[in-house]
């Protein structure tokens, strides 16, 4: 007899009636695994795991709700006849007739997602939560190559490159931005939109590898349709919420050299420009001020314009941290020379109110401009410099934003190495671990809160550690404060400690003998004599409460305390390689 | 014979030989054009009569463009014989062909052409051949010819037919030359007999006769016929239209009107007299048909045509007001996927430098299994610039949409606590105070160490046994000793029977294991007296095979059984019910190197029966 034997006539009971394995769903919906697979990424169907797995471990587990859903959507139908239609083309190529297999394909129907985009999100605020993929992928394949062997079409390349600039024009365009981090991966940004942090990775524009075996690029197509569909939704709804009509009409020159984001946020500029003055002429403001902007209309100074109108209407509406990046970059101009990525400076710039230009054509001006203040470089050295200017590495920008300062350009200067660039999206303090550098900033941080101006040209003759050279002049007197506090708090914590002490001692003699408290010396002493025994004592403990826990509870202990070892464990090696590091630079500089 | 003048003609034929050689190696194109060229001449020669002659003319004519500037030589030789000039034959630092053409006999110079040909054939034997040519010119005739052969192979078959008409005064036919040439004929005249060769003149008289004879440019050498032939001025004026690429002959009209020389109309057999069908000029049924057919599927909308379809705005606002698309969705909760992990210090491109691995470490990861290894070990780029792609992204952006649709999600608690937490609340050890921290009760009376303890069922007594022998039961609460056995040997083991109504008390000493009534109770202690004393004849009969192992016997003394074994028994102890007993003896160490315990389980009693049972 089986193991879930079930008499005829009796009905399936509990989860083996709720759920089905993968291949039983295949075969109730009648379909092959591909579409299934694609029926499952449209709709967002996943396994579910359910509390018995009846079938065995090794299953694919969906619930029947799930399946049935899948069963009942009019996508199941569509996908069914674009297959049978998509044999008639292959028939049709297979008897050499090319001229109907193309008019077949110029025909194919059309499948629509946006059906399934709102019923997966049925709130706005839901498909912003979800869009950390899709935003990943969309930048994925706007650097992709373009090629017949994985069907990756021309098409669908430009659409997600239009698409993601348009995300990245909106982004800067309100400010949004909020942290920037170059990986060896690519370069994560975050956004927070509706207080959801997004977070995307848009890789180094460099040339992609398309590795052959283990990607199916189906899957990942299939993906990007959704994706696709879904992004271009969402930009229309945040390009409705600035006014902007949505498909933007892009500047052809611009676009095709290659400066798109720039010449979308002209477009969203101009376009806003207008918005907003309808809006001033409906509120009717003071005569004075709307003739003030009519004078200012024609100088075609977008910029002014709209930061006088929007000064008034947005600011009820922005955040103190919109608020903040919006001012950082305020009152710099940046020109990007031609080895700097230009792409992703074009886009972190403008998110924090810099001005940017770039070598190349269509730029707003060009090196000449006396009022450049500072100049990306990625090279060792640069021809002429222009002393009105600082020429920095591009990292002394994404540094700046992450610590949210303005950071001395010392250490990023022309040719040198620049400080390590680290993660904002780590919490130091929990991780156990401080960079060097982190602390740096943070010091830098608490000075200019303090508003005591760090002394410029201090600490030049530590050029070969940057970190040192950076913090070290106007470090000392924070630095003397915090020491003060850290040595009190020391102080505390130690006398505290010793109270303690003093008094577990104290009751462990009073339980001996009665006698023993005649004076401190003498206690002074015994407490040294049982100090290991104390240790012992609340070792002692430690253990007898863990033997007296429940096993489930223990595991879980144990599982947390292995956890919180590893852990320590990659600590404790970070901190031996950094006193190892230093070691060896000491030893050099003797 | 000049020496001299003969030594500079060798000089000139090798600098030509040189020369031609280069020319041919350049273009060998260009004599095959050279050869079809000769061929037209010479199907559009007419004159018969001198066919022979024409052909060696052309033939000289054809060598001469092989040199690249033939026309040139011809009005050289033209102003020559206008101004017949005199040059010193001595001349030797001449090198281009004009001044050669000035300096020799026309005769010469044509022979030196022929070399010159020669050379092209076959380069490298060429300076041995040149001076062998200038010490027996004949020789070199015949030579040259037939390495030539191969050049001119297919103007000399095509004349063949010509030459039938005039018949050459040498009849060899075409064999090479050289055949002849150590003997001191040509060749057969018609009748058969020897042309005998001609006295050949001196170089210096040939020239000096050259020099007086304003004809002499004229003059050709036919080596076949071995004579000396005169061009006449037609066969000057045809090379010389030859050489300008025109036809031969000056009557000739390239150009003439086309006659048609096959009219249908006038003929009087035309092809076919057949009328013309009528499908030829009516409009096709089947094709208005057809025509129709399509008319009619395009009218019904059956064949569409691909028209660009206009583009209609493809998104809308479709969040417009969320408030109103509020209504609860009608299945299952939507599980929303874990966000990836954002990168931490190590995954910057620039990180501190104790993130980055040492070179130890590296090597170590190799040894490592590959589940174990490190999925991403840390790299330091000093500049932006010098980042390279990354090579996974492809990679890790599917394994993450795998997750997305092939994991299975479930919602999950995720305790966030101080695992400290997780530990029982313990009172601390003073808080149990007063606990007994000095000596309560002693039970005194053994005289020698207690080797084990058994409390009663109902916790009112202990048994303990001590290497003295005796067996005693006390009162715990009071320390007063109950009872007292004297069983003679170390006690081991103790153990109370567990059920509250056999208070019996096993006890091993030495071999025996012994049950003693405690007679404790009324109802009890008369059972259990019972119960131990029935056994002892019937337990020997029972089993022979154990008897060897364990005997049963009777003990009054003790008023009990004496289990007698035939090893030291260790422990005694029994069921949770009272219903078994087992003793644990050590085996034999003589008969196995380990120490095996051998177990015997007894069943003590079953109430009906009234005896022991064992097994």
């Amino acid at each position: 007899m089986p193991k879930h034997y079930r008499p005829a006539g009796k009905k399936k009971e509990g989860n083996a009636a709720r759920y089905s394995t993968r291949s039983q769903a295949l075969k109730l919906l009648q379909v092959n695994t591909k579409l299934f697979r694609k029926l499952c990424i449209y709709k967002g169907i996943f396994p579910r795991e359910p509390k018995k797995k009846f079938k065995g471990n090794h299953h694919t587990y969906y619930h029947l709700k799930d399946v049935a859903f899948l069963r009942h959507d009019p996508i199941l139908e569509e996908l069914r006849a674009k297959s049978t239609y998509l044999k008639k083309v292959t028939k049709a190529k297979a008897k050499k007739n090319r001229e109907l297999a193309d008019s077949l394909l110029k025909r194919q129907p059309e499948i629509k997602l946006d059906r399934l985009v709102i019923e997966r999100y049925p709130h706005f605020i839901d498909a912003i939560r979800d869009l950390d993929d899709p935003l990943t992928m969309v930048h994925l394949f706007a650097a992709l190559p373009a090629t017949d062997r994985m069907k990756i079409e021309v098409k669908r390349v430009h659409n997600c490159r239009k698409l993601s600039h348009e995300w990245q024009a909106y982004i800067a365009r309100t400010h949004k931005l909020r942290k920037v981090f170059i990986s060896v991966k690519g370069i994560y940004y975050q956004a927070e939109i509706e207080g959801q942090k997004i977070t995307w990775l848009t890789p180094h524009g460099l040339q992609q590898v398309l590795p052959d075996d283990d990607v199916v690029y189906d899957v990942l197509l299939t993906f990007l349709e959704f994706y696709e569909t879904l992004l271009a939704f969402v930009n229309f709804k945040l390009y409705h919420s600035i006014n902007v009509k949505y498909p933007p009409i892009l500047d052809p020159k611009l676009e095709a050299s290659a400066a798109e984001l720039y010449a979308l946020s002209r477009y969203l500029d101009a376009n806003s420009r207008n918005s907003d003055q309808v809006e001033v002429t409906q509120l009717e403001e003071s005569e004075l001020r709307l003739s003030q902007l009519q004078h200012q209309l024609p100088s075609n100074k977008a910029g002014a314009l709209m930061q006088l109108v929007k000064g008034a209407t947005d600011e009820n509406e922005e955040d103190e941290d919109t608020k903040e990046c919006k001012d950082f970059f305020k009152n710099m101009k940046f020109f990007l020379s031609r080895e700097v990525p230009r792409e992703s400076l074009l886009f972190v710039i403008p998110a924090f109110g810099g001005i940017v230009s770039w070598e190349g054509e269509g730029a707003p001006f060009n090196e000449a401009d006396q009022s450049i203040t500072h100049q990306m470089v990625d090279r060792p050295t640069q021809g002429h410099i222009y002393l009105s200017r600082e020429y920095v590495q591009p990292q002394w920008v994404f540094d700046c934003i992450n610590a949210r300062i303005i950071l001395p350009t010392e250490a990023y200067l022309l040719g040198r190495v620049p400080p390590p660039h680290l993660s904002p999206f780590i919490d130091n303090e929990e991780e156990g671990y401080v960079p060097d550098y982190a602390e740096t900033i943070k010091r830098l941080k608490a000075a200019t809160k303090n508003e005591i101006l760090p002394m410029p040209g201090a600490g030049v003759e530590d050029l070969d550690d940057p970190q040192n050279l950076l913090a070290e002049g106007y470090i000392s007197r924070t630095e003397a404060i915090e020491a003060a506090e850290r040595k009190q708090k020391m102080m505390t914590l130690e006398k505290q400690y010793h109270d303690e002490l003093k008094m577990e001692l104290q009751v462990t003699q009073s339980s001996t003998s009665n006698t023993n408290k005649q004076s401190s010396g003498v206690d002074m002493e015994a407490r040294e004599e049982s100090l290991p025994d104390i240790q012992q004592i609340a070792n002692d403990t430690a253990n007898m409460s863990k033997v007296l826990m429940s096993r489930k509870k223990r595991g879980l202990y144990e599982a947390m305390k292995k956890g919180q070892e590893k852990k320590k464990a990659h600590v404790d090696l970070l901190k031996e390689r950094k006193k190892k590091i230093d070691e060896g630079k000491k030893s050099k500089k003797n | 014979m000049d020496d001299n003048l003969a030594s500079a003609s060798l000089k000139r034929t090798r600098m030509r030989a040189g020369k031609t050689v280069s020319v041919e190696a350049t273009s060998p194109k260009k004599k095959n054009n050279n050869n079809d060229k000769k061929k037209k001449k010479q199907n559009q020669t007419e004159k018969k009569d001198d066919q022979n002659l024409l052909k060696k003319t052309i033939k000289s004519a054809n060598s001469v463009q092989t040199e690249n500037d033939a026309s040139h030589k011809i009005q050289e030789l033209e102003q020559q014989q206008n101004t017949t000039q005199e040059l010193s034959a001595t001349d030797s630092d001449s090198d281009s062909d004009y001044q050669v053409f000035s300096e020799d006999e026309v005769s010469e110079d044509y022979e030196s052409l022929r070399q010159s040909e020669d050379g092209e054939s076959e380069s490298s034997g060429d300076e041995v051949h040149g001076s062998y040519d200038d010490l027996n010119n004949d020789n070199d005739a015949g030579h040259e010819d037939q390495s030539d052969g191969s050049e001119s192979h297919q103007g000399v078959e095509e004349s063949d037919s010509s030459e039938d008409e005039v018949a050459p005064r040498n009849t060899i036919g075409d064999v090479p030359l050289e055949w002849y040439q150590d003997e001191k004929h040509i060749g057969y005249d018609i009748s058969g007999k020897k042309i005998t060769k001609k006295e050949r003149q001196d170089k210096l008289a040939s020239f000096l006769a050259s020099v007086d004879d304003s004809k002499n440019w004229r003059k050709i050498y036919d080596e076949y016929n071995d004579e000396e032939v005169e061009l006449t001025k037609e066969e000057t004026k045809i090379i010389r239209r030859l050489l300008k690429g025109k036809a031969p002959h000056s009557d000739f009209d390239p150009y003439a009107d086309y006659v048609d020389w096959f009219k249908y109309e006038d003929s009087l057999h035309p092809l076919s007299n057949a009328p013309e069908p009528k499908r030829r000029f009516i409009p096709s049924k089947w094709e208005s048909k057809k025509v129709l057919r399509y008319v009619r599927a395009i009218r019904k909308g059956l064949i569409k045509f691909d028209e660009p379809k206009e583009e209609e705005p493809r998104f809308y606002l479709m969040w417009g007001d969320d408030s109103s698309t509020a209504e609860k969705a009608n299945r299952l909760s939507y599980i929303p996927a874990p966000k990836s992990k954002l990168p931490g210090h190590e995954e910057s491109y620039n990180p501190s430098l104790e993130y980055i691995p040492t070179q130890e470490e590296l090597n170590s990861y190799q040894l490592m299994y590959d589940e174990d290894r490190p999925k991403f070990i840390p790299k330091r780029f000093t500049s932006f610039r010098s980042i390279p792609s990354y090579e996974n992204a492809v990679k890790e952006s599917f394994e993450r949409c795998m997750d997305l649709y092939l994991c299975p999600r479930v919602r999950k608690k995720r305790i966030n606590i101080d695992p400290e937490t997780l530990k029982p609340k313990l009172p601390s050890r003073k808080d149990l105070k007063p606990y007994p921290a000095t000596c309560y009760l002693e039970y005194k009376g053994h005289k020698g160490a207690v080797m084990s303890i058994s409390t009663e069922a109902s916790g009112q007594w202990i048994a303990s046994g001590s290497t003295d022998g005796t067996v005693r039961i006390w009162e715990v609460e009071s320390g007063r000793c109950l009872r007292v056995w004297e069983i003679g040997e170390p006690v081991h083991c103790v153990a109370w029977n567990p059920s509250p109504e056999l208070p019996v008390l096993a006890a091993s000493a030495g071999q025996d294991v012994v049950l003693l009534n405690t007679g404790f109770g009324n109802e009890e202690r008369k059972r259990v007296g019972k119960l131990l004393q029935v056994e002892t004849h019937t337990a020997s009969d029972d089993s022979d095979n154990m008897a060897s192992i364990v005997s049963w016997l009777q003990d009054d003394k003790l008023g009990g059984i004496r289990l007698r074994h035939f090893k030291t028994v260790t422990s005694v102890d029994w069921h949770r019910k009272g219903d078994y007993l087992s003793t644990v003896m050590p085996a034999d160490i003589l008969f196995s190197v380990y120490l095996i315990f051998t177990v015997f389980v007894y069943s003590f009693l079953s109430m009906d029966h009234g005896r022991f049972s064992y097994f």
